[in-house]
């Protein structure tokens, strides 16, 4: 009890020590905090982000004559449903239409049907063209492509059991977004990744009711991804076909009262389910979409963690070493204390007990303060994104750990200095002017053992250590191990140490460096150089942290930069283009021109159909290889072996040349030069051989799919088919609008442009703007740099105050002391930020290389922001002012008789 | 004869805060003729160092005027005034006040290095400075590798580089054995007698008050007498 009250007292009659000791652990308090709010924030946003797309959270499923009304309204009852559409669902064998005499059939389809307010209510089935007519259907792009149906045209649908029925198409309607609810609904197809169908007639609830009549009970579909027939790349899984009906009432829950966490959200999406499922008495079986989507993105959270604690953490730990600055600038205090206790008759084991009481009692005070500041920066950069039904839980969690490990790693930094310093008995300036005997990591050599296991574990754990693979359903997903962390933590050990040493042999041999700052600064540029070598510990751990804050920096900064690059890559990738103008239905290419125009650089007919390599659907992405070059993103990563003009020019020289990506090149053992024969299908929907050449391997393309699809002339296209009509134009643009554009192009089309696909594709972690984890981490850094400089030459004009007193004693004039002071932090200054650039594009060329996995598609070289780098760099200089001057001011209070006195 | 200080009522107080204030040098009258060596006596807390700090420039009075070689102190600006410490004024401090970054020969050679004197004439100063405190075979050694009598040669040494009209000695002995202590005291007052340089000796030593011209004690902030 009297050790906690000399140490309370310690803390409170010294604030000038407990707030500079408390200095370190407020900043890691508040960088801990907001990087880990942010994390918590990130999370809530890809909750948000990946259910906002979803058109419905959950489908639930009527048993055989369950009442649909009495349904719809015990779900709507609950707290959790803003809003129920009833859905039916009918599969059908085949379609034909019979035209000018020759008749055109397509394979298994849905028929669906909808109440009015459905299309509202969750944005699918929107018309593209024509409208929607009580008793008629409108089909999807899909079935009028495969029949070569338009509006106006009679279908007819085979279903189950043997019957007919004859539609008018009124319209073609879109059914982006629908795959969950057209696919199959239980378990066992959705794990085997079963496609939905493709070809989709949508209608009206009574013409669905109509159709279903003429369907025999419990008959069955015949599509082949709803029965036993797992789809490709599947295992042998025997699954029961699905019924040939299906009724289902479409949910949609209120997102507000959503937990952010992925992995909560789908805890209380589950306990929705299950209540609803109680109170209707087996009569509703609930699919749960809603949480079907965050599967994955929970998975990506993995990604987030990664990410978070590369761009994160060393700034808590540069933080932390700050306190241990901040600590060690207060030994003259700790000192005084000592030794007034000893005197009182203390023991070494009661003065420990003493200072590391007042070190935990400041540690834990300075913690609290930068929690809160930590809090306040969260909600000041992503407050909105924070607000969550259990954030108050959550945040508080967030600030109790912040804490208790900043306290504990602060505390337990600041014990052996101070436990040294006690045992000891010497004043941190005496120590300094002694020859100190180099510490042990240097005589044991520690740094390079650091070095060098770093790339013995780096080769071991195989190269970039985090790997993407491949879960149960196929999915990309994040494995980590420790020993993924292993290799960069080495480097970044060993690196600090290889610097700490290079630096600390530098200054020890920095005598020229006397005649370099007389120049400028007359005799105290003389003086400061003099003083540099003999503060050569002190001034190379300035140096150091400097060097590590400022590359800590560049390397946010240079990941940030090429993450963002790659973000407009991947959607422009996505996308095919900055602008991509796709039609309702296949129009004549000369819809290119119409394109061009006010703000539109280039353009490019596309066209992508599905054909059949063997019995395999592919997508066949026809282009014209001339044009598309100046108007999509093409990098040469994209192609095996190659470049990406030496693969345009491979097309434009042989027509019928084709590339094909790697997963079909392996699956049907092609090299280039073979010959393939393809299906393609004509302007009639019949599929008719076409020959290619294979010219190379395209590992990306704008707009393709990951796995398998092919690249062709559009104009060999044309020529073996018959049809030269393209699906979609891309375009580079030069400022136009999609709005623009639309308007030149007139009704049938819609127009999407790379903020919107961004947009789009933000739905899981590794699409989160870092913006705000950026700007957290720079800022911290500056701070952390301009702080540890003035800890440094604050802890230089206390160490040697009898020496300045002396100085002024004898002559020296007050600025000749200032220039010194400004010939030190120049120095660390100058050698801090050069060892932080090297270190910065070092740190952030292994950051990008450890991360890989992140972007997609990966980056050909890092992106170097050189104006946030310089203005990061001023902004540390700035810092360095601001400290110079605050020496400047305490230089001015010495007390030049006192401090003679003082021995 | 001419005068190198004048002290006329010099008076310096300490107020801090909670406590009465302290009087530390109380209407103090001095001169001190050129060449003369003035010792100055008294207990501990009598207010010597306080006064050789007011003699220094380092401080100054709350009342009345305190004049060396000519310059009213207080019609100084602090450059000036650190200007005539650097060139007209030696220092020989009770802990030697060395600068431990320095090596002997750049200690000695400070004042010069403060003038902007350049290191080549330095080291010619330097060296003949240390020949007259029989050290000028440690030039280049550390100041940690020296003893306590050498370390304070090399005080005295770099107090007379500049050939001072006045030199201030704040206990130079204080930290020395006796014997030491009295060749310091030797070697300070021939150097001084040699220049016709002044001597201000601040001891509560009585024998090396004996080796000065005159002895002055003080007493509460007060010279007792042999001021004037």
């Amino acid at each position: 009890m009297v050790l906690v009250r000399h140490a309370i007292r310690l803390v409170i009659r010294e604030p000038r020590r407990t707030v500079t000791s408390a200095l370190g652990v407020t900043i890691a308090a508040a960088l801990l905090t907001s990087v880990v709010l942010f994390g918590t924030a990130s999370g809530a946003t890809v909750t948000k982000r990946a259910l906002a797309t979803l058109p419905v959270d959950a489908q639930a499923l009527l048993a055989p004559g369950a009442d649909s009304a009495a349904a719809a309204t015990l779900i709507s009852a609950d707290p959790a449903v803003t809003a129920v559409v009833p859905f039916g669902l009918i599969h059908f064998d085949s379609a034909s239409l019979t035209k000018a005499g020759a008749a055109t059939q397509t394979g298994t389809g849905v028929v669906v049907g909808v109440g009015p307010t459905y299309s509202a209510t969750t944005g699918l089935f929107g018309v593209s063209q024509g409208a929607a007519a009580p008793g008629s259907i409108t089909i999807s792009r899909d079935l009028a492509t495969n029949l070569g149906a338009i509006p106006g045209d009679a279908v007819t649908l085979r279903l189950p059991g043997g019957a007919t029925v004859d539609l008018t198409v009124s319209g073609i309607v879109d059914t982006t977004g629908a795959d969950l609810l057209l696919g199959p609904t239980d378990a066992a197809h959705r794990a085997v990744g079963a496609n939905s169908p493709t070809n989709v007639a949508v209608t009206d609830l009574a013409t669905a009711k109509a159709i279903q009549a003429k369907i025999p009970a419990g008959a069955t579909a015949t599509d082949p991804a709803t029965t036993g027939n797992a789809p490709s790349g599947g295992s042998s899984v025997v699954v029961a076909p699905e019924a040939a009906v299906r009724h289902e009432i479409d949910v949609r829950y209120d997102h507000s009262q959503l937990p952010g966490d992925p992995s909560s959200a789908q805890t209380w999406l589950d306990q929705v389910r299950r209540r609803i499922e109680r109170q209707a008495g087996g009569t509703i079986t609930m699919i749960d979409d809603a949480s079907a989507s965050l599967e994955p993105v929970a998975k990506d959270l993995a990604w987030g963690q990664v990410l978070f604690i590369f761009l994160g953490l060393p700034g808590v730990a540069l933080a932390l070493v700050l306190s241990r600055f901040a600590a060690e600038s207060g030994s003259e205090a700790t000192r005084r204390h000592a030794a007034l206790l000893r005197a009182r008759g203390a023991s070494f084991r009661e003065l420990l007990g003493v200072f590391l009481g007042a070190t935990a009692i400041t540690a834990a005070l300075g913690s609290i303060v930068g929690a809160a500041i930590g809090l306040g920066l969260s909600v000041g950069l992503f407050g909105s994104e924070l607000a969550t039904t259990n954030a108050v839980v959550t945040v508080g969690l967030v600030i109790v750990l912040a804490v208790a490990a900043t306290t504990l790693l602060a505390t337990l930094a600041a014990a052996l200095p101070i436990r040294d310093q006690l045992r000891h008995e010497v004043a941190a300036g005496r120590q300094e002017l002694q020859r100190a005997r180099r510490p042990l990591w240097q005589r044991l050599y520690l740094d390079v053992v650091a070095l060098v296991s770093a790339v013995v574990v780096y080769v071991l754990v195989g190269g970039s250590g985090v790997h993407p693979v491949l879960n149960a359903e196929g999915n990309p997903t994040v494995s980590l191990a420790l020993t993924s962390f292993a290799a960069p933590f080495l480097l970044w050990i060993g690196g600090t140490l290889g610097l700490l040493r290079l630096i600390g042999f530098a200054t020890a041999r920095s005598e020229g460096l006397a005649g370099v700052l007389r120049r400028p600064l007359g005799a105290g540029g003389e003086l400061a150089g003099r003083s540099f070598a003999a503060r050569s510990g002190a001034a190379s751990r300035a140096i150091v942290l400097l060097a590590l804050a400022f590359s800590f920096a560049a390397s946010v900064l240079i990941f940030d930069a090429t993450y963002r690059q790659q973000q407009h890559v991947d959607a422009s990738l996505s996308l095919g283009a900055d602008l991509r103008a796709t039609s309702a239905a296949p129009v004549d290419a000369g819809a290119v021109a119409l394109v061009i125009g006010p703000g539109v650089a280039a353009a490019t007919p596309f066209s992508d159909r599905v054909v059949y390599v063997g019995s395999e659907a592919q997508d066949l992405l026809a282009i014209d290889p001339t044009s598309l070059p100046a108007t999509a993103p093409l990098a040469d990563g994209f192609f095996q072996g190659t470049t990406s003009q030496a693969a345009m020019a491979a097309l434009v020289a042989q027509p019928d040349a084709i590339l094909v990506s790697a997963e079909t090149a392996k699956d049907y053992s092609v090299v280039p030069g073979d010959r393939l024969r393809i299906r393609v299908p004509d302007a009639h929907g019949q599929l008719r051989e076409v020959d290619f050449h294979m010219a190379g391997i395209a590992l990306e393309f704008p707009t393709a799919p990951k796995d398998a699809f092919l690249v062709a002339n559009l104009s060999y296209v044309a020529a073996q088919t018959g049809d030269g009509r393209i699906t979609s134009v891309l375009a580079r643009s030069d400022g136009a609008s999609t709005a623009a554009v639309r308007d030149r192009l007139g009704t049938g089309w819609t127009v999407a442009d790379i903020g919107s696909t961004t947009a789009r594709l933000a739905n899981s972690v590794t699409s989160v703007d870092l913006e705000a984890l950026v700007f957290i981490d720079v800022g911290f850094a500056v701070l952390i740099a301009s702080l540890g400089l003035a800890l440094f030459l604050l802890a230089g004009l206390s160490e040697r105050r009898r020496e300045l007193a002396t100085f002024l004693a004898i002559g020296a004039d007050p600025g000749q002391l200032r220039a010194a002071i400004t010939g030190e932090a120049g120095v660390v200054g100058v050698a801090g930020l050069a060892a932080g650039l090297v270190t910065g594009v070092l740190v952030g060329i292994t950051l990008l290389a450890i991360l890989a996995g992140v972007f997609d598609p990966p980056a050909d070289v890092p992106v170097v922001p050189v104006a946030a780098v310089a203005a990061v760099g001023l902004a540390v200089v700035v810092g360095l002012a601001v400290a110079v001057i605050v020496a400047g001011g305490v230089l001015s209070r010495i007390g030049v008789i006192a401090a003679l006195r003082e021995r | 004869m001419n005068e190198t200080v004048r002290c006329a009522a010099a008076t310096r107080r300490f107020i801090s805060r909670g406590l009465a204030p302290l009087t530390a040098v109380n209407a103090v009258d001095l001169v001190v003729h050129q060449g003369e060596f003035v010792a100055i006596e008294g207990p501990s807390g009598s207010g010597k160092t306080t006064l050789l700090g007011l003699l220094a420039g380092i401080d100054r009075p709350d009342d009345g005027t305190v004049s060396v070689l000519g310059h009213d102190l207080a019609r100084l600006s602090p450059l000036e005034r650190a200007r005539l410490r650097r060139t007209k004024i030696g220092i020989v401090f009770q802990s030697f006040g060395l600068i431990a970054a320095l090596d002997v020969g750049e200690n000695v050679a400070l004042p010069l290095t403060l003038a902007g004197v350049d290191p080549a004439t330095r080291l010619i100063h330097a060296r003949a400075g240390l020949d007259e405190v029989g050290l000028g075979h440690a030039i280049h050694a550390r100041i940690d590798e020296l003893s306590g009598g050498e370390r304070q040669r090399i005080g005295v040494a770099r107090a007379l580089i500049t050939n001072p009209g006045l030199v201030l000695a704040d206990e130079p002995a204080g930290s020395l054995d006796d014997e030491t202590g009295s060749r310091v005291i030797d070697l300070l007052e021939r150097a001084c007698r040699e220049r016709r340089a002044s001597i201000v000796l601040v001891t509560h030593d009585p024998a090396s008050a004996s080796r000065a011209d005159r002895r002055i004690s003080m007493f509460d902030g007060r010279l007792i007498d042999g001021a004037a």
